[in-house]
């Protein structure tokens, strides 16, 4: 956060760069970072099957970059497929405190947005009880399009974000 | 320094939630250098609570719980609750919704093994090879359930009674198409897996689970056949058509790592064999009686069986004459091979590198276990 | 013949052991259901294990009846050569739900009594590894199968 306030000042408002500029700069940063989110392979409920499929050659979830990746600390997004239960939602609070900033929560399927067929469990916790998440999915389990519609929402939220010279993530 | 001055260390190594495979549990692997001293598997990450929420449905609501006990097998789960309201009720379906239970059932079956296979060859580092075909494989069995029922991973089609509808038009012809389809793609299976060298020195010894031990260490499903033992449900106790189909039950007999693995690709094979002979020979007729929306069984208690893909699933249920049941008590089968699992390192040497190819061809599947 | 093996075993287990159980039947073709008295449980647990040929265990419960003050714990089990299933049943008081475990009959009891302890509250003497199972290790308070359980020792 302190480098990008420096590169605003030394180098954008020092020589009066002009608006449009900047906003091409933006939308290429935001270009390459929403055709590269890399969640966390972490499966955690019977929504996974649907996953798998989606990561399989009918309905490619690849090709919008989104490749699911084992080393946490190099992930920037955890997708919590399935239904969480209180001993998962504390692994679940500890891999969103792992990650890089900036990043980022979806959560697929009817479970974690509401709890789903169990929501009167004792079990279970919802995941915006443990984490803030950007998009919810619903579906029990959503369809792969489904799916797919969600992650091109958080490329849409990604692509508004401002970047460059904004303090916080 | 000589190898009798060192002392052996213990560490601990805990493959945990979450990790580079598939899997909702952590395993605590205690190794000494490369040999593994003790296996613990610390289960419960996806406790749902199910038997507790079930005395709280209606019988019939019952089976939406259920069915997410294992979502690439739904319908055998969904099988066994109602087979055993069925028999709390007093009722019996008609021939032809038991042909169609069957042929669901290992359209299930299938998809459950593709998914074993494609596993158990990640965790020898085939990635992500088999895994992605099988994906492929599953979508032609997918469309056909969506055709059917309308869902393609839970479809609550299977109700006490018989099943929701009959079958639509043309569909005995698409049944047969897909499994020609299928029957060329899974040589590529037995070539890429059991005839290839690498993944049989993966496999082959490993893993070594004798006869008696199977039967003593209460192991089930593939896992029990692969040692030799013929223990089937669908033989012993045969519900829904299984009694009028033609089939085998497969067993091999080494007992490790690559038979069980066998198992479950001749299981494949019977079961194309199963869905063509429904295809072609089902008997005309209803296939549903008729059930009130709220059912009352007497007080009493009902047990069912059915053989799932991972092995055998057992639910208990005690009614009590009110809406909902009393206790619904469920035998899962992969709580069974987990311990197997856990006994593993008891009874064979074994490295840390077999350990995940061991669990894999255990096949678990942690949602049942938990529940 | 439907029901032969069972009838047979029935009669065969009543007529030599008369004092272990109170109650052996047969609920329909392929169930039988044996109940024992709570202190010679684990004998003729061991009888039906040596004698009887039940090798093959299968899973462990319990049911709550706060009606009737007791829990009656249920093991199931198979027999490799005859095929059926036998539910092992002990009646035990609720306010004081203590059993020997089967574990030193079928070890394989050992992740189903385990469940069975932290759901019901159930202690089994002897049991080589007493902790929780499917419940998280904070839990605190509260068998929630039990009839009465409210949501209690629930944290979030």
């Amino acid at each position: 956060m302190e480098m990008e306030t420096t590169v605003k000042e030394r180098i954008f408002d020092r020589y009066h760069i002009p608006k449009p500029i900047y906003g091409v700069l933006e939308y290429i940063v935001a270009w390459a970072r929403k055709f590269s989110i890399w969640p966390i392979h972490f499966v955690t409920g019977c929504c996974s099957p649907e996953f798998m499929q989606v990561s399989g050659s009918r309905f490619d979830m690849e090709r919008l970059g989104v490749l699911p990746f084992a080393s946490v600390r190099q992930c920037d997004c955890i997708m919590i497929v399935g239904v969480i239960s209180r001993k998962m939602g504390e692994r679940v609070k500890y891999l969103y405190e792992q990650m890089g900033e900036p990043k980022y929560v979806v959560s697929v399927g009817a479970c974690p947005t509401g709890g789903g067929p169990f929501h009167d469990s004792y079990s279970i916790v919802r995941a915006d009880e443990i984490v803030p998440v950007d998009v919810y999915i619903p579906g029990c389990p959503p369809r792969p399009e489904a799916i797919i519609q969600g992650l091109m929402l958080l490329q849409e939220k990604i692509k508004r974000e401002v970047k460059i010279g904004a303090r916080g993530g | 320094m000589t190898e009798a001055q060192v002392e052996p260390e213990i560490m601990r190594i805990s493959w945990g939630p979450q990790h580079p495979m598939s899997g909702q549990t952590r395993i605590l692997i205690d190794v000494d250098g490369e040999v593994v001293h003790r296996l613990i598997a610390d289960l419960g990450f996806t406790h749902r609570g199910i038997e507790k929420i079930l005395e709280n449905r209606t019988f019939l609501q019952g089976i939406i719980p259920i069915e997410r006990m294992s979502m690439v097998d739904t319908a055998n789960m969904g099988l066994g609750y109602v087979l055993a309201v069925e028999e709390a009720l007093g009722i019996e379906p008609p021939e032809r919704a038991n042909w169609i239970r069957s042929m669901i059932c290992e359209i299930c079956r299938i998809n459950s093994h593709l998914y074993a296979f494609g596993l158990q060859a990640e965790s020898t580092g085939y990635f992500p090879a088999v895994f992605l075909w099988t994906t492929v494989d599953r979508e032609v069995l997918l469309d056909l359930m969506e055709r059917l029922t309308g869902a393609r991973w839970s479809y609550n089609f299977i109700i006490p009674g018989g099943v929701m509808n009959d079958l639509p038009e043309g569909f005995q012809d698409k049944v047969k198409e897909a499994v020609n389809y299928l029957r060329g793609r899974f040589e590529q299976y037995w070539e890429a897996m059991v005839e290839n060298a690498t993944f049989e020195m993966r496999c082959k010894g490993v893993g070594v689970l004798k006869r008696e031990e199977a039967i003593r260490l209460g192991a089930t499903g593939p896992v029990l056949r692969g040692s030799g033992v013929d223990m089937d449900v669908r033989k012993d106790e045969p519900y829904a058509a299984y009694g009028d189909l033609e089939f085998k039950v497969v067993t091999e007999a080494e007992g490790d790592a690559m038979a069980r693995l066998k198992v479950r690709y001749h299981e494949i094979e019977e079961s194309l064999n199963i869905i063509e002979q429904v295809a072609g020979d089902i008997p005309g007729g209803p296939v549903r009686v008729k059930v009130p929306l709220f059912p009352r069984p007497k007080p009493g208690e009902a047990m069912s069986r059915v053989e799932t893909a991972r092995g055998e699933l057992g639910v208990h249920i005690f009614t009590d004459g009110g809406m909902n049941p009393y206790r619904v008590k469920i035998n899962s089968p992969t709580l069974r091979n987990m311990y197997v699992f856990e006994r593993m390192a008891e009874l064979g040497r074994i490295l840390v590198a077999d350990v995940p190819v061991i669990l894999y061809s255990i096949d678990p599947w942690y949602l049942d276990a938990d529940r | 013949m439907q029901g032969a093996d069972e009838n047979s075993f029935v009669e065969a287990l009543l007529k030599s052991y008369p004092e272990l159980v109170e109650e052996a039947r047969v609920l329909r073709p392929k169930r039988v259901s044996i109940l024992a008295r709570r202190e010679k449980a684990v004998r003729l647990a061991e009888i039906l294990r040596d004698e009887y040929g039940f090798i093959h265990p299968i899973s462990a419960g319990a049911v709550d009846y706060p009606k009737d003050m007791r829990i009656q714990v249920i093991y199931y089990l198979t027999n490799p050569s005859q095929r059926f299933i036998l539910t092992l049943r002990v009646n035990l008081p609720r306010n004081d739900p203590k059993l020997p475990s089967m574990t030193r009959v079928w070890s394989a009891m050992e992740f189903h009594e385990r469940e069975v302890m932290e759901m019901f509250g159930v202690e089994f003497e002897g049991h080589p590894n007493p902790s929780r199972l499917l419940l998280p290790p904070n839990w605190r308070g509260g068998y929630p199968l039990r009839k009465d359980f409210k949501g209690e020792g629930v944290e979030v």
